[in-house]
């Protein structure tokens, strides 16, 4: 990675550590999945807001990855009950 | 080679291309094809490689080469000048049956110097259910027609003999021998055209021209990924289908100027038609991947070059016959450019330099609804709504997606007038309008989807029936970025009349639940529109970007004002109070606040 | 009026984006001409300069002209400047309810990509709509409801438009109302209903209705026709009632007359409130001129080519006839009205040249260097290349005879900058990358010009090029001669060739009705559609003064083939009314006419043929001035010979001697070689190898290719 890199708008990089562009809250090396160091909500997605989003089937649920320093929301998924988070790393230029 | 020889064939290049389709669209005539742009046109080099990719649909530019190189391997020494070969196997080369390859040999003074290859959606290939989309079919052999490469015209001269058999296995014929008309009389511009370029310029000389314009690309497109950062990224896409969802599992990694787009861990292949065989998913990631990082490289085989795919064979993205693909257009193929569209977006989001180039994902959920009864005239309708063609912008990390702002695998199409549709078909729209809440919340808000509603009108026999291959009302598909929620998914609702002997509604401005009857979601099969009925259809918005609750307050007032956003939205997702219409600054600061400590609240992460 | 026996004038003015031409034709048979730059948005004044500047050289003060002034003909760039601008009246839209997003949402991605060129289109990221010209929260939606028979479903709220009529008005403030509901052009009854309510409750507003300005199917760019004639339509009657009194002070009393993007003219009073008909009515006139001079010149098929300083503009004349535009925009926003289809894109003597710099490919446009700064060699501060450089760099242009020597065109930095920024980049010498952009630049305007033809199914090896313009004259011969077009012509008035077309137009009323009816339909039964349109235009017509012998009524039906999307607009070739033989014939000349359009093979009659729109074009024929012709003398042209310098000579490939001519001293009938160049007045004329040029007995430049 560069020093211009970042993993996302809401994930920076700095000195190498994956930090939320918010706030700069250190969530890992930006080579190893951000996520295990958000705080994740898991909600039905029909309770996600509004009426759009209620599909009337259960088991539908979209994750929610904050960063404990600033309450920022990170990323979101649409994901099934068990299925892995979605990860997005950055690898050290070789 | 001299560059102004070279600039001047690269342009006629692509008016070459260009003349092809006006040609195409001038010839067929059809709805599909003139506003849908459901259509491609591209030259390809002797040896099937991709030359020049026009502006149609992007997923068919790689799988017409494989065509192209299938039909060299399997004609190999009985190739010319004057043929045209049609292909539409699936496991050949093809996206489904109904999109039919027509692929030309080029010759000059004798010698085979390039192909030309298109396709159009034909009218009908005799599939289970009209119309080419085959919900009801258990496997390949009950979706139409198809030829992994036949001659159709030999020398110059239509071979009616094989024509008739093919015409002999359609409904409609008159209307399939027009599309295949037209896809000639496409291939016949294409090839004049080449030949007066190489008359003019020398056959070496363009040839010479051509090579370099796919080098320089893969240059361009080598650079650009070395401009990019080393990672990797991940999507995944929910196709859920009568009951059943199947998932598309992607991982990109880009390595220096090289890019791999695994789909390991995607599930098996479904017993329903959303499957696709592998060159339908490489062209199903290169439909995203030539206008988001290729938008000012010439879409050729240089492009191709850097990229690798791999697809589990027996998979969802790699099916074995026979297994059915007759909706893979809209289905997996589909999947597989949203998934591809998403990583691109983290990928180029994760860049100083291209993070405006980053976008949620756009309308990723086609609803193939084939209306065909007899109308007000008395005469047969069959046809799309083209409303799936409408589309939605994602957002993009500077401004809102476009409302209902098309797709990025066909940059060019767009949907009938209401007024044209209910000349044509026995229905009357109750509304068509926005979605509200359709667009994927976030900093930058999706662009909303659409919604309608139709009832029958005039209709000789009370009615029409319609297709509907409306998988994926059950998981968004157009994932957000960083923070941004997806859009809202697609909704199919049958709303049956109640039996007190009400008039058919003639308004709803309250929207669906204004529609007097009971709901009854439907999906997939084919359905009756009949009586006092009503079908509402909506359809998905883009994804978001960034975190909703920094989105300008003054932005989402505004949404609400345009019914683009409701009330409760507002409030629940953005955390934006509204008095009297206008912000509440001191309330919404209050209500973000108390969104942000409630997100701390949870169990920390596992 | 003018007495009896003194000269009295025709002026014709046309304004456009950067100039106001006039041409003034006097009864004694000479033609005057003048220019003057355009002010926006106050255009009459531009209009009064340019009278002024051809009054100037007759000895006639700008009252004496007028005072002698029978009529005054005019075409404006006004409510394009409007649109453009976006400088109309605020305005807001009543639409059926349910449908309120029907103008905003474009028929989806169509108005996101219209207007756009294709290298944008293929990045559709970095694309988006440009905002609708009536706000989204100044649409209101109104319960009512017609359906496709023109049949009721749902009458209309009367209490709700009037609800509306004063949020628009006393919340919205909006001037101007469009008013446009679904399947209104079959049944407008509604819409007139709620024209009286507006009228009653907020009588200052402005209004259009869908049902009068596009009374067509199709109601996304029926809306948006109705939203951008009511949002120009206050600016566009201020003017013309601003210009004729301006006129009428300075002497002016006879009527003023408007020209229309169709190609015919209105009465100003009655242009006043048809704003979207003025679109683009300068380049329609512009393929008038040209059409004009092909009548006269006996060329039927006329390729009309007008090059800039920053756009090229291409019309095709077929047969005699000009081709409607399908789906005709301004700005990005689609109307429905019938205007001559003039094909424009972004490359003119400004184009500003690029070396890619990843590839080192050249390329000419699309920015532009405009007016200002314009080009390196104008000296105005331009300081990167542009093809009025490279015309410069290969000879074409005289450094000291630019627009009669008024400007000194900069070589030496010209030279610098094109060396630095182009030539060394490519590795060429400047003169070898020079020569190759002008390779490039034809090329491409023949690919264009290819290209628009094949669209309309026809073949450039049958057409005359007419060449217009400040820069089109040093490629029309090169391009023309790729094209294999029968020979270029570069008229007299090609300077002025807009204002020259409003000269050669008649008064023209469009009317039309759309219904669905088989081909089938009898002869009484399609008479039956036209008779009340027929009394409709002859009752305009007598009301303008038109004598009944100079009435003109031309019926044309579009056709389609069922379950087709192609309408072909056939005209009524039978004497009308229609005999069954003549309904016959018109089926007849559709399915040729088909043929010849989208190509062999094209045409479906197993599913029927079907008339959905039934046009009438009702003209009244105003007189015509005829251009005066000369007797042609002697081919001798080397009393115009003025000297010989190094020129692009392609067969030669590179530079090679070449004769320098002046227009000025040619006569009817000279005759030159090329490799030539000729200096006019306004533009340069390059003539390559083996072609000859001869100028006519209307002073027009005739280039023929030698034979092999
Ligand atoms: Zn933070």
């Amino acid at each position: 990675m560069s020093g211009q890199d970042r993993i996302s708008a809401s994930v920076a990089v700095k000195e190498g550590q994956a930090v939320c562009a918010a706030c700069g809250h250190d969530l890992g090396p930006a080579t190893k999945p951000w996520k295990d160091h958000a705080q994740r909500r898991e909600i039905p997605l029909a309770q996600a807001g509004g009426q759009a989003y209620d599909t009337g089937h259960e088991g539908v649920l979209l994750r929610h990855f904050y960063c404990p320093g600033c309450a920022a929301l990170l990323d979101t998924e649409t994901a099934m009950a068990g299925d892995p988070a979605l990860d997005d790393i950055l690898a050290e230029r070789g | 080679m001299d560059p102004m020889t070279f600039s001047i064939i690269r342009h006629r290049l692509f008016r070459i291309v260009d003349e092809a389709v006006i040609t195409l669209k001038h010839v067929s005539g059809s709805a599909i094809t003139n506003e849908g742009h459901d259509l491609m046109v591209s030259l390809y080099r002797a040896d099937g490689t991709l030359l020049m990719g026009g502006v149609g649909f992007l997923h068919h530019l790689t799988s017409a080469a494989e065509a192209c190189k299938s039909i060299i391997r399997r004609f190999e020494g009985d190739i010319h000048e004057g043929d045209i070969f049609l292909l539409n196997d699936p496991y050949t080369a093809a996206l489904h049956t109904s999109d039919i390859y027509l692929v030309s040999p080029i010759h000059h003074e004798g010698r085979l110097v390039a192909w030309s290859a298109c396709f159009v959606h034909v009218y009908d290939i005799g599939a289970v259910n009209p119309g080419g989309f085959a919900p009801q079919a258990p496997d390949i052999y009950t979706e139409g027609f198809s030829s992994p490469g036949i001659r159709l015209v030999a020398g110059g001269e239509m071979r009616q003999d094989v024509l008739d058999t093919i015409l002999n296995m359609v409904r409609s014929p008159e209307m399939v021998t027009l599309d295949l008309r037209s896809m000639i009389a496409c291939n016949n511009v294409a090839r004049d055209r080449m030949q007066s370029l190489m008359t003019k310029y020398g056959a070496k000389e363009v040839d010479g021209a051509c090579a370099e314009l796919v080098n320089q690309s893969e240059d361009l497109f080598r650079a650009r990924l070395r401009e990019l950062p080393d990672g990797q990224w991940q999507s995944r896409q929910y196709l859920d289908v009568n009951g059943e969802t199947a998932r598309v599992n992607l991982t990109m990694t880009k390595k220096d100027d090289r890019l791999i787009f695994d789909f390991s861990g995607s599930d098996p292949q479904s017993p329903y038609s959303i499957n696709c065989t592998k060159w339908a998913s490489l062209g199903g990631l290169f439909a995203p991947l030539f206008p988001l990082l290729c938008y000012d490289i010439t879409w050729n085989e240089g492009v191709l070059r850097p990229v690798e795919m791999i697809a589990p064979e027996g998979s969802i993205v790699n099916c074995t016959r026979p297994a059915p693909v007759s909706v893979a257009t809209v289905g997996a193929i589909q999947s597989v450019n949203n998934a591809a569209c998403s990583t691109i977006g983290k990928m180029l989001g994760a860049s100083e330099k291209y993070r405006n180039q980053s976008t949620a994902v756009w309308h990723a959920n086609h609803f193939a609804i084939f209306k065909f009864g007899r109308n007000q005239k008395g005469g047969d309708s069959i046809g799309i709504l083209t409303e799936t063609f409408a589309g939605a912008g994602g957002a993009r990390s500077f401004a809102d997606g476009v409302e209902i702002g098309g797709e990025i695998p066909n940059p060019i199409s767009r949907m009938a007038n209401v007024e044209t549709v209910e000349a044509a078909f026995p229905v009357r729209y109750l509304f068509r309008r926005r979605a509200p809440d359709s667009g994927g919340p976030g900093e930058y808000r999706g662009g909303t989807g659409g919604e309608l509603a139709l009832v029958p009108h005039k209709a000789p026999d009370g009615g029409i029936n319609y297709v509907i291959s409306g998988k994926g009302s059950r998981h968004p598909m157009s994932e957000g970025l960083a923070g941004g929620y997806p859009g809202a998914p697609n909704s199919y609702v049958w709303v049956k009349a109640p039996e007190d002997g009400a008039n058919t509604p003639v308004t709803a401005a309250g929207g669906l639940d204004a529609i007097s009857g009971t709901q009854e979601r439907v999906s997939w099969g084919v359905y009756p529109l009949m009586g006092r009925d009503a079908l509402y259809v909506r359809w998905n918005g883009g994804g978001g970007h960034g975190d909703p609750i920094v989105r300008d307050p003054e932005a989402v007032r505004s949404d609400v004002a345009a019914g683009l956003v409701t009330l409760q939205s507002a409030g629940d997702i953005y955390g934006v109070a509204l008095r009297d219409g206008a912000v509440d600054e001191t309330e919404t600061m209050a209500k973000r606040k108390s969104i942000r400590s409630a997100r701390l609240q949870q169990e920390a992460s596992e | 009026m003018a007495g009896t026996g003194e000269t009295s004038y025709l002026v014709a003015t046309d304004v456009g984006g950067t100039c106001t031409d006039t041409v003034i034709f006097g009864t004694d048979g000479v033609i005057h001409i003048g220019k003057a730059l355009s002010t926006p948005p106050d255009f009459a004044t531009g209009v009064l300069n340019s009278i002024v500047s051809a009054a100037e050289p007759m000895g006639l003060t700008l009252e004496e002209l007028l005072g002698r002034t029978h009529l005054f003909i005019h075409g404006s760039t006004v409510v394009d400047n409007a649109v453009l601008t976006r400088d109309g009246t605020p305005t807001g839209l009543l639409t059926t309810q349910g449908f309120e997003d029907t103008l905003h949402v474009t028929r989806g991605a169509y108005g996101r990509w219209s207007g756009l060129t294709e290298e944008r289109i293929k990045n559709p990221v970095q694309t988006d709509r440009a905002p609708a010209l009536a706000p989204r929260d100044a649409v209101v939606g109104i319960p009512e409801r017609m359906d496709c028979d023109g049949a009721v479903v749902l009458p209309l709220d009367e209490a709700a438009v009037e609800q509306a009529v004063r949020f628009l008005v006393n919340e919205k403030q909006v001037g101007a109302i469009a008013v446009s509901f679904l399947w209104s052009f079959l049944n407008a009854d509604h819409e007139r209903r709620v024209r009286d309510i507006i009228n009653r409750v907020a009588p200052g507003a402005y209004v259009t209705l869908s049902s009068d300005i596009a009374p067509n199917l199709g109601e996304y760019e029926r809306t948006s026709t109705a939203v951008i004639n009511a949002y120009a339509g206050q600016i566009t009657n201020d003017y013309l009632t601003s210009l004729q009194g301006l006129l009428a002070e300075k002497g002016y009393d006879g009527a003023t007359m408007v020209m229309q993007g169709y190609g015919g003219l209105l009465p100003a009073a009655e242009a006043a409130d048809r704003a979207v008909g003025m679109i683009e009515c300068g380049p329609a006139a512009g393929v008038i001129g040209a059409k004009f001079l092909g009548d006269l010149m006996g060329d039927p098929d006329v390729i009309a080519a007008d090059m800039g300083g920053t756009t090229f503009k291409v019309g095709v004349i077929q047969d005699g006839k000009l081709e409607y535009a399908r789906e005709p925009m301004v700005d990005r926003f689609h109307y429905l009205a019938p205007k001559i289809e003039v094909v424009s894109i972004g490359a003119g003597g400004g184009s500003i040249i690029s070396v890619d710099p990843r590839t080192k490919v050249p390329h000419v446009g699309p920015r532009s260097a405009g007016a200002r700064p314009g080009p390196i060699c104008y000296g105005q501060g331009g300081e990167e290349p542009t093809l009025t450089d490279v015309m410069l760099l290969i000879g074409y242009m005289d450094p000291g005879q630019f627009l009669n020597g008024s400007i000194t065109l900069d070589r030496e930095k010209t030279e610098r900058i094109f060396k630095e920024k182009i030539a060394d980049p490519l590795g060429m010498s400047t003169q070898e990358a020079a020569i190759g952009i002008y390779r490039i630049a034809s090329a491409q305007i023949t690919d264009l010009i290819r290209e628009i033809t094949v669209e309309r199914g026809l073949d450039p090896r049958d057409f005359v090029l007419h060449s217009f313009g400040g820069s089109c004259g040093m490629l029309a011969a090169a391009f023309g001669q790729e094209l294999s077009v029968r020979r270029v012509i570069i008229p007299y008035t090609a300077s002025v060739n807009c204002a020259f077309g409003l000269v050669s137009a008649d008064v023209a009323h469009e009317y039309s009705v759309t219904q669905n009816l088989p081909a089938t339909t009898s002869a009484a039964q399609i008479n039956a559609i036209f008779a009340p349109m027929e009394e409709r235009a002859r009752a305009q017509l007598a009301a303008e003064g038109i004598e009944p012998d100079r009435m003109r009524m031309e019926w044309s039906v579009d056709l389609r083939y069922s379950r087709q999307v192609h309408e072909v607009t056939t005209e009524v070739a039978a004497n009308t009314p229609l005999d069954d033989a003549g309904a016959a014939r018109l089926v007849d000349d559709f399915e040729a006419l088909y043929e010849r359009k989208y190509g062999r093979g094209s045409a479906y009659r197993e599913a029927g043929i079907e008339m959905t729109m039934f046009r009438l074009t009702a003209r009244g024929l105003m007189p015509r001035p005829t251009l005066p012709a000369e007797e042609e003398g002697s081919a001798d042209a080397s009393a115009a010979l003025i000297g010989n310098r190094e020129i692009y000579v392609e067969t030669k490939g590179g530079m090679a001697p070449g004769d320098i001519y002046d227009f000025n001293r040619l006569q009817p009938g000279n005759s030159l070689k090329g490799p030539a160049v000729i200096h006019t007045p306004i533009t340069t004329i390059a003539l390559p190898d083996r072609m000859t040029a001869r100028m006519d007995r209307w002073r027009n430049i005739v280039v023929e290719f030698d034979a092999d």
